[in-house]
């Protein structure tokens, strides 16, 4: 097992970062009145980990028995039935679902599942009607008509069910979801509270970790904690009595958008962009998420740009970054930015060497 | 046969031109003659003699008609077997003086019946020609005609004849002159549309056919079409020859024979009518007719070779490569004409199949069978060459006529080289006919016509068929046919006016025809700036995604004239062709790809790449607009996609012709994207929910994948036997195996697949060991080289069998403690807890595990057979779980170096649970259900123990 699966905090108390939002829900559990709840903060920070553990605060150690189901719901869509196969993974007090899976048909599975959990609600121990709860997760990937079906969903159904929604940006989430939901930001943890995990992890497995080395894997890993924690097993792996200035590997991925952008660097040409889009290509192809490659790629040529130069390329960036959200094609919408990053810089060199 | 041609009052005024014409006529009849004398005896004397028979029967010549005429009838059929020849030249003669009568009283008596009586005597004389051609001095061109003749006709005509009496010299001979000249101009017309008759069977309608059937090319070189397919259509048709014309003649001799003399003969007559020809006034075909007979008659000339050639020659080489010709390009340049014309030049008789007539396979195929195979038994014999035309439009149920030609191509295939053989036998043989082998294969050259070459119906045929593409004629090329074409109608044009039309039409050549009939039928004028409006209408069709694309990127010359003009005006007519060209087609999507994987080819100029911005802009206007449109379903939107493609056009399009590509990555990419999501989600679906619950594929690839790797993969790791191993390195090793279990990685040997570069650091290993869910192929970029570790081979392979052995293990203990489920579940989740702080310290884990192991399989048994000590059993599975937990969690250090006692473990097994089973139930059968038997065979290992084994052990 690795550290990361295996020092993950199994309850609120234990949580290592994010403490005070732990105690907050340990006291919202403890009143019996849990509402909706939105879960929201970049990847890495802890936020399954904080829903899992509040839905074993709730239920108890039950909750950590899940199982994986692949069902197919039917839906009854007008006229037709539509079979909709999702995986589900569920205790006998919660579901958890990803129904971004569904892709375009996820508006009927949202209600579908709903329903279902109202119509069987679970009594507790003491006679009392209980209520389950759904998590469903990437929210923010729900289509727009989801998303309103959604908030009619969780009014009518509020006293059979809590949902704890769970996603990366809040701000594809509508107004309306929103409003009905407890919102809970969870940032990135600082590198302070990164090298602390570290160090209670090292302590744990009984290793020496040199505070400036721990230190370095906290700045180098994004402000993840998922990756933080790996870094330093795969730095434990691959050397173990820790030196302070140890190589610590990173992402594949992450060179090779570097090695994009001094491509771009190096030369601004119709045919130099066409060789960026293969490459461009091989990272879409390897299931990297294109807003990261677009995130990195600016970041890696940020690092190499003149200093007036940047305010104009990230006020590029962005443009490109929403119009790839607003469209389907990635591809297109990165090498627009390319292709609008080398134009600019193309004109800087000209204007500044002649 | 027995003929004679006296034309006596004619004969001494005409004496002194007289030997002239007969020296020529001799000249150009050379072969009848002596075949003839083969035949007959008779003919030598005669031919030789009438000359001379002719002047001295002058004076015999008053006596003819009444009494002869009987006998004449008579001659004829009973045949001229008898007396001395002298004799029968005489009565032939006199037999023979009426037609020179009769021709003079129809000119004075009948005109009106001028035409009749003027076929008939011109078949007359040219049955006479057939013994007597010498002696027809004036009618020499009269003779061409002999073979149609039939015989019965003959007295008849010998009748009518007889009938005429008086004889005018002088305006007879003029008269007739005059009359067989008609006679003859028209009987070649007749023949010559008699011929283009039998390959185009179409009703002569004299005054209202269209000019397109009208003007069509009749010879080779009279096509519009590009000069190099030209040549490539004859040169695949010439290579049949050896193939068709060769066998024909070999099997069946005779007839080819008859066949060839019949050729022969009317390469005779095509020659005489060819020295006619200058006097009919069609002056500018007469070199191409030439030219064509010329070249029929080369043809015949080494068919005939051939046949002599034949017994030697043994027929290895025959049939093209490509069985099937596939002629494709827009409708109206001419790919029909081409192929009917090309296969006419080449002897062939054209058997036109139109596909869009026979849909189904069955009858499609049964005509096909019957054109390529059988031979004609009607008059023309000359092989036939099938023509499928519009094969594109076969499609749905008839697709039967692609599938029927690739039936009968495939079988040919197959029977080549027994073909082969027999052909070798038959040469030798020579005895056997060639109509008792009846194999469906092609042995006629086949053309097929179409518009789309992509047509999917055709996508088989393509890859066995010799494709050529039509390109549009030349403008030029067409603008001076259709001058040449309105100045024989009489129509008169600009040549500004053909141009346009011809732009306006595309070259196409039928289309501009008919519109020019059509404006000369309404007596108008065709204007060159009007087209627009006075043409009837454009073509409104699809046109090829490619031909699409290579609008968009390809600009058009443009005219200095229409330089000249306002751009405005260009510029709008470029935006109206675009426009409509684009929204004809549809499928912007498609379109819009293909614009996006092109367009930085182009070699447009752009130094600061504001170009190539605005491009990718407009690629992204319309992908924001596509979705939108997606999403909302507002269809109407579509209507702006073009527009999209017509800007890309006035930024980039060059004049250089592009070289474009379906756009293959974007769809790459989405299949490979797929296919690895798909792997990822089934990968997270075998890890235990408690894990897979916190991976989602976007934070692997993004934070874990690569250190995954790194961590799968240690470098520190020494190579030896695992019982050398120290303890740290041991406890490594175990953390590595546990990891990979809590992870369903594991190493498997791809055959197929070789390790990507980036990570085949051992190449020369046959079959690779990697990970079993590629996630290795997560960090493969092309041209990239990672820096991981990569283990070795035998490293992997022990990797994998410890992770196996594991794994076995776990599922054990995952029945188990699913089994105590059903009693108590809160209890044995918090035991477990505490067992596993408990019993982290000890140290005999191999016998717990063991022992658990045994308690897995006995617990089933137990439960079932007797409930009342469910208690005990529950209490005892909870015992177990925690164990089991606790071992799944850290006792892999110990797993593995139990591994290396591998026999203690059954022996301990064995006494484990004998004790468990005292405790609750009866020994018999807690032995028997102890001892777990895993049988489990992986390539590359095994771990087969011996071991006595009772068969009911299987059973349980």
């Amino acid at each position: 097992m690795l550290w990361v699966d295996k020092y993950r905090p199994k309850t609120l108390d234990q949580a290592m970062v994010h403490q005070d939002i732990a105690q907050n829900l340990k006291k919202l559990v403890a009143e019996q009145d849990c509402p909706h709840l939105l879960f929201y903060g970049p990847s890495g920070s802890g936020k399954k980990t904080l829903i899992i553990a509040l839905i074993r605060q709730i239920f108890g150690p039950s909750a950590d028995k899940v199982k994986v189901e692949n069902r197919t719901w039917k839906v009854d869509a007008g006229s037709r039935t539509i079979d909709i196969e999702l995986t589900t993974l569920s205790s006998t007090n919660h579901i958890e679902l990803n129904p971004s899976d569904a892709g375009f048909q996820d508006r009927y599975i949202v209600q579908e599942i709903i329903k279902e959990m109202a119509k069987n609600r679970p009594i507790d121990t003491k006679g009392k009607k209980g209520y389950k709860i759904l998590v469903l997760n990437e929210v923010d990937k729900l289509s727009r008509e989801a998303q309103h079906s959604l908030r009619r969903t969780m009014e009518k159904y509020s006293a059979y069910c809590r949902l704890i929604l769970c996603c990366n940006s809040s701000s594809k989430v509508t107004e309306a979801i929103r409003s009905r939901c407890l919102n809970v930001r969870i940032n990135a943890p600082t590198d302070e509270q990164i090298v602390k995990a570290l160090e209670f992890i090292g302590k744990k497995e009984g290793l020496q970790l040199p505070s400036e080395f721990s230190a370095r894997i906290a700045e180098k890993s994004n402000r993840s904690l998922r990756r933080a924690i790996l870094s330093l097993e795969t730095c434990r792996v691959q050397q173990y009595p820790f030196t302070s200035n140890q190589i610590i590997p990173s992402m594949d991925w992450e060179e090779y958008v570097s090695e994009i952008a001094s491509d771009i660097m190096k030369e601004q040409s119709p045919k130099r962009l066409y060789l960026v889009r293969q490459k461009l290509y091989e990272l879409l192809v390897n299931c990297i998420p294109p807003e990261i490659i677009l995130k990195r790629l600016l970041f890696e040529l940020l690092k190499k740009l003149d200093a007036e130069l940047k305010h104009e390329v990230c006020h590029w960036a962005a443009y490109y970054e929403h119009r790839m959200r607003l469209g389907q094609k990635a591809i297109f919408h990165l090498e627009a930015f390319v292709a609008k990053f080398m134009s600019i810089y193309k004109a800087f060199l000209i204007a500044a060497f002649g | 046969m027995d003929m004679d041609i006296p034309l006596p009052d004619e004969l001494e005024l005409l004496e002194a031109n007289y030997h002239l014409h007969e020296d020529w006529t001799e000249l150009e009849l050379p072969e009848p003659d002596p075949e003839e004398y083969i035949e007959e005896d008779r003919q030598p004397a005669s031919g030789s003699q009438s000359p001379p028979s002719t002047h001295h029967q002058q004076s015999t010549e008053t006596q003819v008609n009444g009494l002869k005429r009987l006998r004449a009838v008579d001659e004829t059929t009973a045949g001229p077997s008898d007396e001395k020849r002298s004799r029968i030249d005489d009565e032939d003669w006199l037999r023979y003086s009426p037609p020179p009568q009769e021709s003079d009283p129809m000119v004075e008596e009948r005109t009106t019946a001028d035409a009749v009586e003027e076929k008939i005597v011109w078949r007359y004389a040219s049955e006479i020609d057939g013994d007597f051609i010498p002696v027809t001095s004036l009618g020499d061109r009269v003779y061409a005609k002999i073979s149609r003749v039939e015989m019965e006709e003959r007295p008849q005509r010998l009748h009518v004849a007889g009938q005429s009496g008086g004889l005018i010299l002088e305006p007879v001979d003029v008269l007739l002159q005059r009359l067989e000249q008609e006679a003859f101009t028209r009987a070649l017309q007749a023949s010559s549309r008699s011929q283009s008759d039998v390959i185009l069977p179409e009703t002569p309608v004299v005054h209202e056919r269209l000019w397109v059937d009208k003007y069509a090319p009749n010879s080779f070189t009279e096509l519009l079409s590009d000069e190099q397919t030209n040549r490539e259509v004859l040169l695949w048709l010439k290579q049949w020859d050896s193939c068709v014309f060769g066998s024909e003649i070999r099997s069946t001799s005779d007839e080819v024979l008859s066949a060839l003399k019949r050729h022969s003969s009317i390469n005779q007559h095509h020659k005489l009518s060819d020295s006619k020809f200058p006097r009919n006034n069609r002056g500018s075909r007469w070199n191409n007719e030439k030219f064509k007979h010329f070249n029929g008659m080369n043809h015949e000339n080494n068919d005939s070779k051939r046949v002599q050639e034949l017994p030697n020659k043994s027929r290895s080489t025959g049939q093209p490569e490509q069985k099937i010709l596939l002629l494709c390009g827009p409708p109206g340049l001419g790919k029909t004409t081409l192929a009917h014309v090309a296969a006419k030049h080449c002897g062939y008789r054209v058997v036109e199949v139109n596909a869009s007539d026979d849909r189904s396979s069955s009858t499609i195929g049964a005509k096909i069978l019957d054109v390529v195979q059988m031979n004609s038994v009607s008059a023309d014999l000359r092989p036939k060459c099938l023509v499928i035309d519009e094969i594109d439009g076969a499609l749905g149920d008839g697709k039967g006529a692609v599938e029927a030609i690739l039936k009968m191509v495939s079988a040919d295939k197959k029977s080549d080289m027994e073909k082969e053989n027999v052909n070798k036998e038959q040469t030798s043989g020579k005895a056997s006919s060639k109509k008792g082998r009846k194999s469906p294969s092609l042995s006629r050259p086949v053309i097929c016509i179409c518009n789309d070459l992509y047509a999917p119906s055709l996508r088989p045929l393509r890859q066995v068929a010799k494709v050529h593409v039509f390109v549009q004629p030349t403008v030029n090329r067409v603008v001076s046919r259709l001058k040449y074409i309105c100045n024989k109608e009489g129509m008169k044009t600009s040549s500004i006016a053909l141009t346009a039309l011809a732009e306006h039409t595309e070259c196409d050549i039928r289309s501009c025809l008919n519109t020019l009939q059509f404006l000369n039928k309404k007596n108008e004028v065709l204007n060159a700036w009007e087209i627009g409006s006075q043409v009837v209408g454009r073509k409104d069709m699809s046109r090829g995604v490619f031909d699409v694309w290579k609008e968009i990127f390809q600009k058009r010359k443009l005219k200095r004239q229409q330089r000249t003009n306002n751009s405005c005006g260009i510029l709008s007519n470029e935006f109206d062709s675009l426009h409509s060209l684009i929204s004809h087609r549809g499928d912007y999507d498609l379109i819009v790809d293909g614009l996006h994987e092109n367009f930085l080819h182009l070699p447009y100029h752009d130094p600061v790449m504001q170009k190539t911005v605005k491009c990718l802009n407009s690629l992204g206007v319309s992908d924001l607009m596509n979705k939108y449109i997606m999403r909302t379903q507002h269809m109407p939107l579509y209507a702006y996609q073009p527009v999209i493609a017509i800007i890309v056009h006035r930024l980039v399009a060059q004049v250089q012709r592009p070289n474009i590509e379906w756009p293959k990555s974007y769809y790459r990419y989405r299949t490979m994207l797929m296919e690895k999501q798909d792997s990822l989600r089934s990968w997270y679906n075998t890890i235990s929910p408690s894990i897979s619950r916190h991976l989602s594929i976007k934070s692997f690839v993004e934070d874990s994948s690569s250190l995954l790797l790194h961590i799968l993969s240690p470098s520190t790791i020494r190579l030896v036997a695992l019982h050398l191993l120290s303890e740290k390195e041991k406890n490594d090793l175990a953390q590595l195996v546990s990891t990979m279990v809590s992870y369903s990685i594991t190493h498997r040997s791809i055959k197929s697949d070789p390790l990507p570069s980036s990570l085949g650091h051992q190449a020369a290993d046959v079959s690779e060991l990697s990970f079993d869910p590629p996630i290795s192929g997560f960090i493969n970029f092309q041209g990239y080289r990672s820096g991981h570790h990569v283990l070795a081979s035998t490293m992997k392979q022990m990797l994998a069998h410890e992770v196996e052995k594991q794994r076995i293990l776990q599922a054990s203990i995952g029945r188990s403690a699913h089994l105590t489920d059903g009693y108590n579940k809160e209890n044995q989740a918090s035991l477990g807890q505490e067992t596993r702080r408990l019993q982290s310290g000890r140290a005999d884990h191999v016998g717990a595990s063991a022992a658990n192991n045994g308690k897995s399989e006995s617990i089933p048994n137990r439960t079932q057979s007797n409930p009342s000590t469910s208690s005990v059993s529950s209490n005892l599975g909870n015992g177990n779980t925690a164990a089991g937990t606790k071992l799944n969690s850290s006792g892999c250090t110990r797993r593995s170096c139990g591994s290396s006692s591998f026999f203690d473990r059954f022996r301990k097994l064995g006494k484990g649970c004998q004790n468990t089973a005292e405790a609750v139930r009866k020994e018999a059968t807690s032995e028997r259900d102890s001892r777990p038997l895993v049988f489990k065979f992986n390539e590359g290992f095994t771990n087969a123990v011996k071991r006595p084994v009772r068969v009911r052990e299987f059973l349980s």
